[in-house]
């Protein structure tokens, strides 16, 4: 039953979005859950986009929908088959919660899908008795970003934690005079799936402060200024994994000597 | 009361057989047992062992190094004015906590007048007339403390706590929330609590990770040392190491106007830390150590803390060896027996593998990313290895202080919380709770119901369970998470796990 499903999954009519391979999808919608059962954490997280019709598996967001609010979904376009949850796949791919749009919460069977089997990869970070390996010098200015979800100033698990231990590994090895710890946000208004959305510009400062306090905790004694700006542009940076709207929200540490 | 080791029932025969020794070893020759509760300031030796038989099977403690002296020991010495000390609520044969069942025995054996029922927080409220049993209800009947917040919140150093939402009261059956000098409007909150077990603490002060994912921060660090806390002590988190907790029960549940001095703070931790206590066997099941199984105090006491199981040692494998009993074992059981192994053995599999979705739990579905519902087991939060802790900080809103979730018990207090900012991601704006939890230290509206997770060691010891008593036995908190979550456990996966819990 299962295989069948997913055949009849790949022959459904790919829609011309996601033919093209690499494109960027962006709109807002209700979640729907999958209950997708291969073991812990292997539930489905799918999305319409209104616009075209289109329902995208937007299961793979390491921050994800609750289904009694919309999501904002920014994702790009693969190739890979819909055989997991039983629709085209966005990958990379973010969802942030928009707790001021309600939802109805709408959960589907597995339906034969599978899900993902939970397997730790990618961004997280080891515990504290695993010795962090030093990172080579010479040691200069450098910047590092971490990034939030829309309208949120939360460190999210398993890629915010990964980024900042990363930085902070390398700031205790190269020990700087001081960080420039400086907030964005994504505040210009746009208008997506009819809807205009922007974050606060407030938001800039509650995630240079949400990121300072945390290095304080994390490099006590050192030198911390924090500073914030309204309005962020896109930047091409590989830890935002190509997605414009996930590099503007922001918040970059720099390391000054 | 029962004493140690003594007139065991018969169906406690073969548990306690094993035992003479250890009675042999501890009590002096030609007196009768120590008895089971230890009064305050009455200066035995904390000796290395102590049993204590249980409807379950018994409990043991281990005192890792040598013997303690209490006599003049602070944690064994009443302090304050009112005759307590940390042991009046925290028992050895309770697991170093206090069972409900303990409480009534010993108003009976006291008419009251044992320093457990003090006024300040052993009666329902000082306000109360002390002498009558009905005014002690809620510590007799479900084994909770009055606990005194500030309102607004404080920080641990005092600083003032801006809350992001309003609290009234809605009911206040004990007048402890609106009697005069009691309530918001007289700047205090009372709440009620069961005491939390003060053993294996090396457990709950371990730090796995440097962040805090349910908040979204690294780890706060400790004033006094500069280490990061690891978040697990107090229901509430109010006090992040061993001094504060000292401190803050000492002025409180103790009356001790005084700070506790360095020295003994230093005495008092150094017992803390060295105390292990678990159930050691079982009445239908033996010895929990027998046939590759290592139950007991002892593996808690020999093992490195603060592991996440699904990296290391699963949580509750210390059964796994049940699970796969040769046939010569298998012969050397009574079917009873057998049958009891087995059945732990399932549990700690159900307890790690049969997932459920978890739905609208502040701590788990927000502000955290795992998505609301999220499909995951007991371990996702129960997750240290040998412990059952969360190696994370542990603040999480089961339901079990909150409507709709929590049973509407008219005799505790119903406060009705307004977020002034943003709603609460599942409640909405307006919360009607009995004990608004990790929100009356945080000031944060998104923390309201949110409990640390408790320690799962000696559970058959200290009855009922939750932080406000809610499950009155095992079965209660195995039926609460079923309810809660829709689970749908079978019958037989409910009994695996009630007998699993009551050998941890």
């Amino acid at each position: 039953m299962r295989k069948l499903l997913a055949l009849l999954a790949c022959a459904l009519p790919v829609p011309a979005a996601a033919a093209e391979t690499g494109a960027l999808v962006r709109y807002v919608a209700c979640p729907i859950y999958r209950d997708a059962d291969s073991g812990k954490k292997s539930g489905c997280w799918l999305a319409d986009d209104a616009a075209t019709g289109q329902r995208w598996d937007v299961s793979l967001s390491p921050y994800k929908p609750d289904w009694n609010y919309g999501v904002l979904v920014e994702g790009r376009t693969t190739a890979a088959p819909p055989d997991a949850c039983g629709a085209p796949v966005l990958e990379p791919v973010r969802t942030s919660r928009l707790y001021d749009m309600p939802c109805t919460r709408h959960m589907l069977p597995a339906e034969g899908y599978p899900g993902r089997r939970y397997k730790l990869q990618g961004r997280y970070i080891d515990p504290l008795s695993v010795a962090r390996p030093v990172p080579p010098g010479p040691y200069a200015e450098r910047a590092f970003p971490i990034y939030f979800e829309f309208g949120n100033d939360f460190l999210v698990y398993q890629y915010d934690d990964y980024l900042l231990d990363r930085a902070v590994t390398w700031i205790r090895a190269a020990k700087p005079k001081r960080l420039v710890v400086t907030g964005f946000a994504a505040s210009r208004p746009e208008t997506i799936s009819g809807q205009v959305i922007a974050e606060p510009t407030e938001l800039a400062r509650k995630r240079a402060q949400t990121i300072a306090e945390s290095l304080r905790r994390l490099l006590p004694g050192i030198a911390i200024e924090t500073r914030w700006e309204e309005s962020a542009p896109p930047a091409d940076e590989p830890d935002a994994d190509g997605i414009p709207g996930q590099s503007q929200r922001r918040v970059e540490i720099r390391a000054l000597f | 009361m029962r004493g140690p080791r003594s007139n065991p029932a018969p169906h406690l025969g073969p548990v306690l057989a094993g035992l003479a020794t250890v009675a042999l070893a501890t009590v002096a020759v030609g007196k009768g047992p120590p008895p089971r509760w230890w009064a305050p300031g009455e200066g035995r030796v904390f000796p290395q062992q102590l049993d204590y038989a249980n409807a379950q099977g018994s409990l043991r403690v281990l005192l890792a190094g040598e013997p303690v002296a209490t006599k003049g020991h602070p944690f064994f010495e009443p302090l304050g004015s009112n005759g307590r000390a940390c042991v009046t609520c925290h028992q050895p044969a309770d697991a170093m906590s206090l069972s409900a069942e303990t409480a009534r025995a010993r108003w009976d054996a006291t008419g009251g007048k044992d320093p457990l029922f003090a006024a300040i927080d052993g009666s329902d409220c000082p306000s109360l007339p002390q002498a009558q049993r009905a005014s002690h209800a809620l510590l007799l009947n479900r084994g909770l403390f009055r606990i005194e917040r500030p309102w607004p919140p404080k920080a641990w150093n005092g600083a003032p706590v801006t809350p992001d939402f309003s609290i009234a009261v809605v009911r206040d059956p004990n007048g402890c929330n609106s009697a005069p000098g009691h309530g918001p409007a007289a700047g205090n909150i009372s709440v009620y609590r069961r005491p939390r077990p003060v053993a294996n603490m090396k457990y709950l002060l371990a730090v796995g990770f440097p962040f805090d994912p349910k908040q979204g921060y690294a780890l706060p660090l400790d004033p006094d040392d500069g280490r990061m806390q690891s978040g697990n002590l107090m229901a509430d988190n109010r006090a992040g190491n061993l001094r504060l907790q000292m401190d803050d029960a000492g002025t409180t549940h103790l009356e001790f106007r005084k700070r506790l001095t360095p020295a003994q703070v230093t005495r008092i931790t150094d017992f803390e830390k060295r105390v292990f206590t678990a159930q050691q066997s079982s009445r239908q099941g033996g010895a929990l150590d027998d046939m590759g199984a290592k139950g007991g105090p002892a593996h808690l006491r020999d093992s490195e803390p603060g592991a996440l199981g699904s990296i290391g040692e699963p949580v509750w494998s210390e059964y796994a060896a049940w699970d796969k009993l040769s046939p010569a074992d298998a012969a050397r059981l009574t079917p009873e027996q057998l049958a009891f192994r087995r059945s732990v053995a399932r549990g700690a599999r159900v307890f790690r593998d049969r997932t459920f979705l978890i739905t609208d739990t502040a701590g788990i579905n927000s502000r955290i990313g795992f998505g609301n519902p999220v499909r995951n087991s007991c371990v996702f939060c129960h997750n240290m290895s040998q412990m059952g802790n969360d190696v994370a900080p542990g603040q999480v809103d089961l339901g079990t202080t909150t409507m709709p979730f929590a049973d509407p018990w008219p005799d505790l207090p119903l406060f009705r919380i307004t977020c002034l900012k943003a709603p609460h991601p599942h409640y909405g704006r307006v919360i009607l709770t009995m004990d608004p939890g990790f929100a009356l230290t945080t000031g944060r509206c998104a923390d309201v119901g949110k409990i640390t997770l408790q320690s799962m060691r000696g559970l058959a010891a200290r009855a009922p369970y939750f932080s406000n008593g809610l499950a009155k036995d095992l079965r209660g908190v195995v039926d609460y998470y079923d309810r809660r979550y829709h689970i749908g456990y079978s019958e037989q996966d409910k009994q695996d796990l009630v007998n699993l819990m009551s050998v941890l």
